[in-house]
């Protein structure tokens, strides 16, 4: 990654122009033409750097709940749980962690009843008990990485 | 809060602007095609809903790891006094390398209620952003749960593609 590609990624994680020509916007920006910008951005997701680029919607703003929870789960039955746990659309993290508490995912669902009878499903088909954490408070959610902070 | 009422194109717009952008010069065009409108419907609604604060961000999502920020632990910290808990997720909320902070339900067996995701490049780098948080806000009592593997990361898909319903 070069200095050019991560002047790009600084732009285009929150500041995607919507515009009809988005690269040739970030292109006048950085002074680099339409093409080398798009050319850029094709080989930064070919390499894995950028995983996506759309809009991300505010959960709650649009309805829906979303939880933290996490479970101490034995060696033996890892798997199974985690199998169990990722089918669900509505996980969208999960995280083995190096402690008691060793898995920790986040599930999203369209409503708290909906949470907490998806979890309580998890629990009865898998036999492990799940600590449901909602957040009552929010201080940040920051999702823009520095990349050109040399 | 009362779910918003989207209209079937708002929605179909909406499932493609939620997914991955077509590698193209002028990925709205190609949105509003496959949508069946035109690129101003499709531009006005995106940024009628960034404005609305409905759609949060609207760029690039990063492989952290690939992209030189390797290193993160979640940091829970026990505050019992709620104004304090409070007060402490201000000034942590304000350190450049927390990307998250919340305050959460408790557990008598689980009573941490602050929690702070840290990120760092090197490793090492988190460890030393909590123990100066400690020292700077006084809370001594906390648990780094540092990740191991990852085990799913995938972004909420809200609104279906037509062939999913």
């Amino acid at each position: 990654m070069d200095s050019q590609d991560k002047q790009i990624l600084d732009l285009i994680q929150s500041g995607f122009p919507l515009t009809p020509r988005p690269y040739a916007e970030v292109g006048r920006e950085l002074g680099l033409t339409e093409a080398e910008v798009l050319a850029r951005v094709r080989s930064l997701r070919q390499r894995g750097v950028i995983r996506r680029v759309g809009a991300n919607f505010g959960s709650r703003s649009l309805g829906w709940r979303s939880t933290l929870c996490a479970a101490k789960v034995p060696e033996d039955r890892l798997e199974a749980f985690v199998a169990e746990v990722n089918r669900h659309p509505g996980v969208t993290h999960n995280y083995l962690r190096r402690h008691e508490f060793n898995v920790w995912f986040t599930y999203i669902g369209p409503d708290w009843d909906n949470v907490e009878s998806t979890l309580a499903g998890i629990t009865e088909k898998t036999g492990i008990p799940i600590l449901n954490l909602p957040a009552s408070k929010m201080f940040k959610i920051k999702v823009d990485f520095a990349m050109d902070d040399a | 809060m009362e779910k918003n009422a989207f209209t079937a194109l708002e929605e179909r717009i909406l499932a493609l602007a939620g997914d991955d952008l077509p590698d193209s010069p002028a990925p709205f065009a190609d949105i509003a095609a496959a949508a069946g409108t035109d690129e101003e419907t499709v531009l006005a609604l995106l940024r009628r809903l960034k404005d609305d604060g409905i759609i949060r961000r609207f760029g690039a999502t990063l492989r952290h790891q690939k992209a030189g920020w390797g290193h993160n632990a979640m940091v829970a910290w026990r505050v019992d006094d709620p104004d304090q808990a409070l007060a402490v997720g201000e000034v942590m909320a304000r350190h450049p390398q927390i990307s998250h902070c919340y305050i959460r339900r408790t557990y008598p067996e689980w009573p941490y209620n602050l929690y702070t995701m840290i990120h760092g490049r090197n490793p090492g780098d988190c460890d030393q952003v909590a123990e100066g948080l400690s020292r700077s806000t006084g809370v001594t009592d906390y648990q780094m749960v540092q990740s191991v593997r990852e085990l799913k990361k995938t972004s909420m898909r809200y609104f279906p593609k037509e062939n999913e319903e």
